[in-house]
C-alpha cells in the first residue's frame, strides 16, 4: 500500500503549516524571521524521502498489477458495496495464491464512496493518481453516472457492477455487468403478459437507479399508458405511507417497486400494511439477503427478474453458468459464512473480466478497452457477450423469475419467456 | 463557573483590533513573514508531494476559502453557522450548470457563482440575521437542509445524482486539469482571499465587528448599525464559500446534494474552530489540518479496527471539536500565540496594576486646574449655544405594569451640562436607554436636534440616534472587553471615518484614514489621562478607569450630544475633579451634556442645570440652588413622605430590560447598587445582567431577537 | 378520507416521535440555557443497544429497559464531561460543543455497529385494520410510549420536591440559587432527563424508522423543530408541535410530493424563529415554564 509512502507527506504539509502559523504569530519579527528559517529548513529535510517518492513511477509491464475499485460500502447502497468488496476481496487473494496474471501480483485498491455521487468522483480521481490498470465500480447507477466522464477523460478502462443503460451508452471507455435496466423491464413486461396484466403502477428510487424506469416500461411495452400512477422515494427514507397510498388508489393490475434495500424492503412492508392485494413485482435491485432481513413476511410472494446466482441450488445442472456459479457459491460461503448475493456476482463479473482482459492484452488502456469489446465470459450475472455496440453483453436470457418463499429466495414456479 | 472559553474565543479577536503603532507594525511584519512562508511552503509542495496528497492539498484548499469565511463571520460577528455547505453548494451548482449547459467560460461562471450566492446571502440573511445565538444556528442549518431538499427535488439540477461531467477550469486556451496545477490556481485564491481578509479584520470594519461581538448595545450607541455589518459579513463570508463551491464542480467534476450536507458545513465549522475563530491565519491551518486528519484517519483506522467502514474520520473530528472547544478554545493560533509567549501577556495584563486612581491622572488634573477653562473639541457647525439640542417630550417606558419612567419632558442646551438626579431606581436608567434609542418609549418623542429620532410608533435604533450627534456611556460598564484601551476609543471614531469593507480590504485606501484614527484614538485617551494603559486590554484596568475609557470612546464620537450614566461611579476624588474639569471644557467647546448622577449632591455641584427624577416622574428642573430647597425632592430623598423604602416595585419586575440590576429579580441586587464608588455590581464589565433589553441571549422567550 | 386518515395515522406515530425527541431539548434547555445538538444521538445509541441486547438474548422489555438506562447514564456523564467544564460559556461555544459530542457519538455507533441500518422487530406483529385504515400496532406503541413519558415526566417535574427544585432552576434560576437549589446538579438532570426521553424515542420507534448511525440527525433536527413550536420551553407544547410536524410531513408528502417533506420541517423551522421565537403554541413574553 502506498499510504506507507503518504504519510510524511501528510506530515510534511502539516508542519509547514505549523510552522507558517508560528511565524504568523510569534511574538516579534526577530522571532518570526528565525521560525521561517527553521521552516525553510525542515521542508528541505522533509523533502528529501518525498522527492523519492515521486520517482517510484512504475513501469508498464512490470511490478504488480494494480486494480482499483470504488464501491458504495457504506450510505444507502451499503447493502450492495459491501457484498461486492468482500467478493473482490476473496477473488483477489485466489488469484495471488495461484501466482497472479502471468506471475505478476495483482493489488486492489478500494475506496469506499459513501454511496455518494461527489465521493465517488473524488475517489476516483485520487485512484487515478496511483497509476491504476482498470476501474471497477460504481455500485449504483449515480456514482457510476459521475465516475464516468473522468474515466473517459483519463481514457482508462472502468467497468461498473451497476444497473442503468446511461452508464456505457456511447461510451468507449466504460463497460458493465449488472443486467441492463431495460432487459429487467422486458422480462417483467413479459411476466405481466403472461399473467394477463395491462397497467402498473410504479414506486422507484429517487436516485439515479430509478430515473427514467417509467419511461422504458413505456417505450419497450409500446404503450405510453402503461404506468397508470409513478412515485417517488429516496434511497434512504423510512416511511413509505403516502406512495403506497397513492399505488393503492390508482388501481393498477400490478405494482413494481423498483429500488434497493433498505428502502425497496422497507416500502415492501408498507405495501402490505396497507392491505394491497394487487400482484407485487420488483426490480434486480433487491437480489441481497438484507432485503429478506428487513422486509420479512412482506417480501413473500414477489417476483423479480434476477441473475442466477441467487438461486444457485435450483439451477439445472445443464446450464452453461452452474459450475461457476456452485464454486463461487461454495467458496464465498466458506469465507464468510453468507450466501452471496447478486451484487456479489456483479463484482465477481467485472473483476473476472478485468482479470481476463490485462491476461491477454496486458496492462496498456486502449488494448483492455478492445479486448473488452470481444469479451466473452460465463459469469455470474449472465453469459456476457460483449461488442462494440453493445458494453453490457447480457441478454434478457441473462434473467430468471425469482420469488420469495418461506423466507427464502426460490426460483418462481413460472418462467415465462424462457 | 468560569467565563473564560467565551472569553478566550475572542481573544483571538482581541489581538486583531487595532493596538499600539509598534504592536501593528510588528503584526504586520509578522503576517508577511507568515505569508512568504505560506507562499514558499504552497510554491514548493505539489513539486514534492506524490499525485495523491496533491490532491488533499487541493480539498484543504478549497475548505479553506469557505472556512476563511466562516471564521470572520464566528470570530468577528461572532454569529455561527451551520448552512456553510448550502452556499458552497449555492456556488457549486451555479458553476456546474453554466458550463455543461450554457458552456460558459470557467472564470466567468465562478464570478456569477459568486454572485448568486451574494444574492442568496442577501436573501436568506437578511430576515435570519435578527436572530441571535444559537436560533441564528439552527436557522442557518435549516438554509443548509433546504438547499439540499431544493438541489435533490429540481429536475433541472439533476435531481438526486445531480450534475456531471464538469470539466477542468479552462481559460486563455489552457486547460488545468492536473492536481499540480489546480493546487496553484486554488491556493493563489487563498492567498490572495487571505490578504484580503486579513486587511479587513485589522481595519474599522473589524474593529467595528468586535466590537459588536463584546457590547452589542455599545456598539450601537456609537453608530455602528450592528445589522447591516453582519449582514455584510455573512454575505462576505458566503461569497467565499461560493468560491470554494466553484472550485468544488471542476476539482470533483459531480454536483450533487451532498455538496450542501450539514456534514461538511460541522466539517467546515471544525477548521475554523481549530484553527482559531477570527484568525485568517487559523481558518487555513484547519483546513490543512483537518483535511489531512480526515486522509490519515482513513488510512489509520482500517488497520487498527480491521473491517471498520464508512466515514469513521467522524470519530476524530467529533473528539477534536469537543475537546478543541473544551481545552483550546481559541484554536491553534491561540495555541502558538501562548507558546511564542504572547498569551503571557493577557494574564500580566490583569495584574498590571493600572496607576492607582489617584497617581497620574490626578496629577493631569492639578495641571489643568489652574488654568483657564479652555474650550475643548470645538467644532464647526455646532449650533450656537442654547440651542435646544435634545427634547423629551411626555416620555414613558413601561415594563409589565410597572411605569419605570412615566411622562418625563426634558430639554438639553448646547454649552450647558445638566444633571439628571435621583435615587436608585427612579428610572435614569431607562431614561437613558430610552434616549439613546436602545429601548423603545412606550408613548412620547426624543428629539434630536429637532428631528423626532424616537417615538412609540417609530422604534428607534441606537446607531440612528448615534447617527444624529449623541453619544452615550453606560452605568453597567460596556466596556469592548478583548480590546485595548485606544481600540475602544478607536470604535468611538467609527461614525467619523467611512472605511468600508472594500477600501479595507484593499488596505491601501483605509490605511492613512486608520492611522489617523489610531492617533486620534491616543490623544483622546492620553485627555483622561489614561495614556500609560493605552496599549493595555481595557478589561484588565481597574473599574474606575474603565469608565473613563468609556467616556473618551463617547468623546471620539465627537458627539454635540453627551449622555453619560453616572459617570463619577466608581472614580477616586482626584479622578472626578479630572473628569468633571473635562466635561466643563467639553460643554465650553459647544457640547450639551446630560448626566444621570444618584447622588444629589455631587450631581449638582458641576451642572447648570439639574432634573431630579424619582418613581419615573420628573419632579422638579431648575438650577442646582433651587432643586436643593424643592420640598418634593427632600421628600424623595430624605423619605419624610410615605415612602421610605428605596426599591420601588419596578426593580421587582424581573425583567433586565432597566439595566440597573444584574439578573434584576431580587431586592438583593438593587441594594448592591448603592450609593457607594464602585457599587455597581462587580465585573460590570462582562455582567450579563448588565445587557440591556434585546441585546440579551435570553432563553425561552422573545429576548433572541433584537 | 380513508387516504387522509392513513396518513394522518403515520403522521401521528412519527410525530410523536419527534414530539418525544423535542421533549429533550426542552429539559436541557430551560434549564441550562443549552441547544444539544446530540439530541438525537440518544435515540439512536439507545436503538442499537437495544438490538445489541435483543441478540445478545435478553428479552425485548430487557433490552428496552437497558438501553434508556444506559443512554440516561451516559448523557449525565457527557454533561459532567463534556459540558459542565464549559460552563458560562456563550451559545455559540456550546452548540460547538454538542456538535462535537453528537459527531463523535455518530462515528463510535458507526465504528461499533457499522454502516447497515438495523431494526427492533415490532413490539407486536401484525396490522390493525380499523374502518379500512390499516393501523400498525408499532404506531400505537410509539404513541402511547410517547404519553406515558411526557406524563411521567409531568408528575416528576410537578409532584416531587426534586421536580420542583428543577422547574425553579428553570424558572427563577437567582431564586433557585439563593434557597440552594445547585445549578450544576440540576443541568446534570436534565441532560439525565433528556437522556431518557430521547432514549424512549430511539427504542419505540425503531422497528418503524429503523437503526442507523446517522438517525440521530434526523430526529434531531425534526426534534428540534417540533420544540421551537413551544419555543423550546414547554413540554406540552413540543410533544403537539411533534405531532403536528408528523402530520404536515405526512400530508405534504402524499398530496404534494414525497420529496419535499423534510424541506416542511425547516421551512417551518425558519419561519417560526423569523416570526415567532415564542412558539406557535408559546405565549410572547410569558414566563418560560416547563
Amino acid at each position: 500500500m502506498t499510504t506507507l509512502l503518504r504519510r510524511p507527506l501528510v506530515v510534511l504539509l502539516l508542519a509547514l503549516a505549523l510552522v507558517a502559523a508560528g511565524c504568523a504569530e510569534a511574538e516579534d519579527g526577530g522571532d518570526a524571521a528565525a521560525g521561517g528559517g527553521g521552516g525553510e529548513t525542515a521542508s528541505d529535510a522533509a523533502s528529501a524521502p518525498a522527492g523519492d517518492t515521486v520517482s517510484e513511477a512504475p513501469a508498464t509491464e512490470e511490478g504488480p498489477i494494480r486494480i482499483g475499485a470504488v464501491l458504495d460500502i457504506t450510505g444507502p447502497g451499503a447493502n450492495l458495496g459491501g457484498p461486492e468488496r468482500d467478493t473482490l476481496e476473496l477473488l483477489v487473494e485466489q488469484l495471488n495464491a495461484e501466482g497472479g496474471i502471468d506471475g505478476r501480483e495483482v493489488e486492489l485498491d478500494i475506496r469506499d464512496n459513501q454511496s455518494r455521487e461527489d465521493e465517488a468522483a473524488t475517489q476516483l480521481t485520487s485512484l487515478l493518481q496511483e497509476d491504476v490498470d482498470i476501474i471497477l465500480g460504481a455500485s449504483r447507477t449515480g456514482p457510476s453516472l459521475a465516475m464516468r466522464p473522468i474515466a473517459e477523460q483519463a481514457e482508462i478502462p472502468m467497468i461498473s457492477l451497476s444497473a442503468n443503460l446511461s452508464i456505457i451508452e456511447g461510451s468507449e471507455w466504460v463497460f458493465k455487468t449488472a443486467q441492463n435496466d431495460s432487459v429487467v423491464v422486458q422480462r417483467l413486461l413479459e411476466w405481466m403478459e403472461a399473467q394477463g396484466h395491462e397497467t402498473l403502477g410504479l414506486a422507484r428510487d429517487a436516485s439515479a437507479f430509478g430515473e427514467g424506469v417509467a419511461d422504458i416500461f413505456r417505450e419497450v411495452s409500446g404503450n405510453p399508458d402503461i404506468v397508470l400512477v409513478e412515485e417517488r422515494f429516496a434511497t434512504d427514507a423510512t416511511d413509505f405511507t403516502a406512495q403506497m397510498i397513492n399505488l393503492r388508489d390508482a388501481g393498477a393490475d400490478v405494482n413494481v417497486i423498483w429500488g434497493i434495500p433498505p428502502a425497496a424492503a422497507t416500502a415492501t412492508q408498507a405495501y402490505r400494511q396497507l392491505g394491497i392485494e394487487t400482484p407485487l413485482l420488483h426490480s434486480h435491485g433487491i437480489g441481497n439477503p438484507a432485503f429478506l432481513e428487513v422486509a420479512g413476511d412482506a417480501a413473500e410472494g414477489i417476483v423479480f427478474p434476477i441473475g442466477r446466482l441467487l438461486v444457485a441450488d435450483e439451477l439445472d445442472p445443464a446450464d452453461p453458468q452452474t459450475e461457476v456459479i456452485q464454486e463461487f457459491v461454495t467458496a464465498y460461503e466458506e469465507r464468510y459464512g453468507a450466501r452471496p448475493s447478486t451484487f456479489a456476482g456483479h463484482a465477481w463479473d467485472g473483476f473476472t473480466l478485468a482479470v481476463q482482459a490485462i491476461d491477454e492484452v496486458g496492462t496498456d488502456p486502449a488494448a483492455i478497452r478492445d479486448y473488452l469489446e470481444t469479451a466473452e465470459l460465463v459469469g455470474m450475472s449472465g453469459v456476457f457477450r460483449m461488442t462494440p455496440e453493445d458494453h453490457s453483453g447480457l441478454g434478457p436470457d441473462a434473467l430468471v423469475f425469482a420469488t420469495v418463499r418461506d423466507g427464502q429466495f426460490a426460483l418462481a414456479d413460472e418462467q415465462p419467456g424462457s | 463557573m468560569s467565563a473564560e472559553p467565551a472569553v478566550a474565543e475572542r481573544a483571538d479577536a482581541a489581538a486583531m483590533a487595532v493596538e499600539g503603532p509598534g504592536a501593528g507594525r510588528r503584526r504586520a511584519r509578522r503576517d508577511l513573514v507568515g505569508l512568504a512562508v505560506l507562499i514558499a511552503a504552497v510554491v514548493v509542495f505539489p513539486l514534492v508531494a506524490e499525485g495523491q496528497v496533491v490532491f488533499v492539498g487541493v480539498f484543504a484548499g478549497m475548505f479553506a476559502l469557505a472556512a476563511l469565511g466562516l471564521s470572520l463571520l464566528m470570530g468577528l460577528a461572532g454569529q455561527i453557522s451551520l448552512g456553510q455547505a448550502g452556499f458552497l453548494a449555492i456556488g457549486a451548482y451555479t458553476s456546474a450548470v453554466l458550463t455543461t449547459r450554457y458552456e460558459v467560460n470557467s472564470l466567468l461562471a465562478a464570478v456569477v457563482a459568486v454572485a448568486v450566492a451574494v444574492a442568496a446571502a442577501f436573501a436568506v440573511g437578511i430576515p435570519i440575521l435578527r436572530l441571535r445565538g444559537h436560533y441564528l444556528a439552527l436557522a442557518t442549518l435549516g438554509f443548509g437542509i433546504i438547499v439540499a431538499v431544493v438541489a435533490n427535488q429540481w429536475e433541472f439540477l439533476g435531481g438526486q445524482s445531480g450534475i456531471f461531467g464538469i470539466g477542468d477550469v479552462a481559460f486563455n486556451g489552457r486547460t488545468y486539469d492536473e492536481p499540480g496545477e489546480q493546487f496553484y490556481l486554488l491556493w493563489a485564491t487563498v492567498i490572495v482571499a487571505l490578504v484580503l481578509a486579513r486587511n479587513l479584520a485589522r481595519g474599522r470594519v473589524g474593529r467595528a465587528l468586535g466590537a459588536v461581538h463584546d457590547s452589542e448595545v455599545a456598539a450601537e450607541t456609537l453608530g455602528i448599525d450592528t445589522f447591516r455589518l453582519r449582514l455584510q459579513v455573512f454575505v462576505l463570508s458566503a461569497a467565499l464559500a461560493g468560491i470554494a463551491g466553484t472550485g468544488y464542480a471542476h476539482v470533483v467534476g459531480v454536483v450533487n446534494a451532498q455538496s450542501a450536507s450539514f456534514q461538511l458545513s460541522v466539517e467546515l465549522l471544525l477548521m475554523a474552530v481549530v484553527g482559531g475563530l477570527g484568525s485568517v491565519w487559523g481558518a487555513i491551518l484547519g483546513a490543512v489540518f483537518v483535511e489531512g486528519l480526515g486522509e490519515a484517519l482513513t488510512t489509520f483506522i482500517p488497520r487498527v479496527i480491521p473491517g471498520a467502514s464508512g466515514e469513521y474520520q467522524l470519530i476524530g473530528f467529533g473528539l477534536l471539536l469537543t475537546l478543541s472547544v473544551i481545552f483550546l478554545p481559541g484554536g491553534f493560533v491561540q495555541a502558538g500565540r501562548r507558546l511564542s509567549g504572547l498569551g503571557g501577556r493577557r494574564s500580566a495584563g490583569a495584574t498590571v496594576p493600572g496607576p492607582g486612581p489617584a497617581s497620574s491622572g490626578g496629577a493631569v488634573a492639578v495641571r489643568e486646574q489652574g488654568a483657564a477653562v479652555e474650550p475643548l473639541l470645538p467644532r464647526e457647525g455646532r449650533p450656537p449655544p442654547g440651542t435646544v439640542v435634545l427634547r423629551v417630550t411626555g416620555l414613558e417606558r413601561h415594563f409589565g405594569g410597572v411605569r419605570a419612567v412615566d411622562g418625563v419632558d426634558l430639554e438639553v442646551r448646547t454649552g450647558e451640562i445638566v444633571a439628571l438626579i435621583g435615587p436608585n431606581g427612579a428610572g435614569k436608567t431607562t431614561l437613558f436607554n430610552v434616549v439613546s434609542g436602545v429601548l423603545p418609549p412606550t408613548a412620547g418623542t426624543v428629539e434630536v436636534g429637532g428631528r423626532p429620532v424616537s417615538s412609540a410608533a417609530r422604534p428607534p435604533r441606537p446607531h440612528t440616534v448615534a447617527a444624529a450627534g449623541a453619544a452615550r456611556t453606560f452605568q453597567n460598564l460596556q466596556i469592548f472587553t478583548s480590546m485595548t484601551v485606544a481600540g475602544n476609543v478607536a470604535v468611538g471614531r467609527h461614525l467619523r471615518s467611512r472605511g468600508g469593507i472594500v477600501a479595507g480590504a484593499l488596505a491601501f485606501p483605509a490605511r492613512r484614514e486608520e492611522r489617523a484614527i489610531d492617533a486620534e484614538a491616543r490623544r483622546l485617551a492620553g485627555l483622561l489621562g489614561l495614556d500609560d494603559v493605552v496599549d493595555t486590554r481595557a478589561a484588565d484596568l481597574p473599574f474606575g478607569r474603565q469608565r473613563l475609557v468609556e467616556v473618551a470612546r463617547a468623546l471620539a464620537a465627537e458627539p454635540d450630544r453627551l449622555l453619560l450614566d453616572e459617570p463619577m461611579a466608581g472614580l477616586a476624588a482626584a479622578e472626578r475633579a479630572d473628569l468633571a474639569h473635562l466635561l466643563r471644557r467639553r460643554r465650553a467647546g459647544g457640547m450639551a451634556i446630560l448626566r444621570g448622577e444618584h447622588d444629589m449632591e455631587a450631581g449638582m455641584a458641576r451642572a447648570d442645570r439639574g432634573g431630579v427624577l424619582d418613581d419615573g416622574h420628573r419632579i422638579a428642573l431648575g438650577p442646582p440652588s433651587a432643586i436643593a430647597d424643592d420640598p418634593a425632592v427632600i421628600a424623595a430623598y430624605l423619605g419624610t413622605d410615605d415612602d421610605t423604602a428605596l426599591p420601588p416595585p419596578r426593580t421587582a419586575s424581573g425583567t433586565t430590560a432597566d439595566g440597573t440590576t444584574a439578573g434584576g429579580a431580587t431586592a438583593a441586587g438593587a441594594t448592591a447598587a448603592g450609593p457607594a464608588p464602585g457599587g455597581a455590581p462587580a465585573g460590570g464589565t462582562t455582567a450579563g445582567g448588565a445587557t440591556a433589553a434585546g441585546e440579551a441571549d435570553r432563553r425561552g422567550d422573545g429576548g433572541g431577537r433584537a | 378520507m380513508i387516504d387522509l386518515l392513513q396518513l394522518v395515522v403515520a403522521g401521528l406515530s412519527t410525530g410523536a416521535a419527534y414530539g418525544l425527541v423535542g421533549v429533550g431539548f426542552v429539559a436541557i434547555h430551560s434549564v441550562t440555557g443549552i441547544i444539544n445538538l446530540a439530541q438525537g444521538e440518544f435515540a439512536m445509541v439507545a436503538g442499537f443497544v437495544a438490538i445489541a441486547l435483543l441478540g445478545a438474548g435478553f428479552p425485548l422489555a430487557a433490552a428496552a429497559v437497558a438501553a434508556v438506562v444506559t443512554v440516561a447514564v451516559l448523557a449525565g456523564v457527557i454533561e459532567r464531561v463534556a459540558v459542565a467544564p464549559a460552563a458560562g460559556s456563550s451559545a455559540v461555544v456550546y452548540i460547538m460543543l454538542t456538535l462535537g459530542v453528537s459527531t463523535t457519538l455518530k462515528a463510535t455507533a458507526l465504528l461499533v455497529a457499522g454502516p447497515q441500518p438495523r431494526a427492533l422487530p415490532a413490539f407486536t406483529p401484525g396490522v390493525l385494520d380499523l374502518g379500512g385504515v390499516q393501523v400498525r400496532p408499532q404506531d400505537l406503541w410509539i404513541l402511547v410510549a410517547t404519553v406515558i413519558a411526557a406524563a411521567a415526566l409531568y408528575v416528576f417535574l410537578e409532584r416531587t420536591t426534586t421536580g420542583r427544585a428543577f422547574r425553579a432552576c428553570a424558572e427563577q434560576p437567582v431564586a433557585a440559587r439563593l434557597v440552594g437549589i445547585s445549578p450544576s446538579r440540576m443541568s446534570t438532570l436534565s441532560w439525565v432527563l433528556a437522556g431518557i426521553v430521547g432514549a424512549v424515542a430511539g427504542v419505540v420507534s425503531s422497528p418503524v424508522f429503523q437503526t442507523d448511525w446517522n438517525i440521530g440527525l434526523f430526529l434531531g433536527l425534526k426534534g428540534f423543530v417540533a420544540a421551537s413550536m413551544g419555543g423550546l420551553a414547554s413540554i406540552p407544547a413540543a410533544i403537539l408541535g411533534g405531532l403536528l410536524l408528523g402530520v404536515v410531513e405526512r400530508l405534504v408528502a402524499g398530496y404534494i410530493s414525497s420529496g419535499l417533506q423534510d424541506a416542511v420541517a425547516f421551512f417551518l423551522l425558519i419561519i417560526l424563529l423569523v416570526a415567532r421565537p415564542s412558539g406557535v403554541f408559546g405565549r410572547t413574553g410569558a414566563v418560560a415554564r416547563v
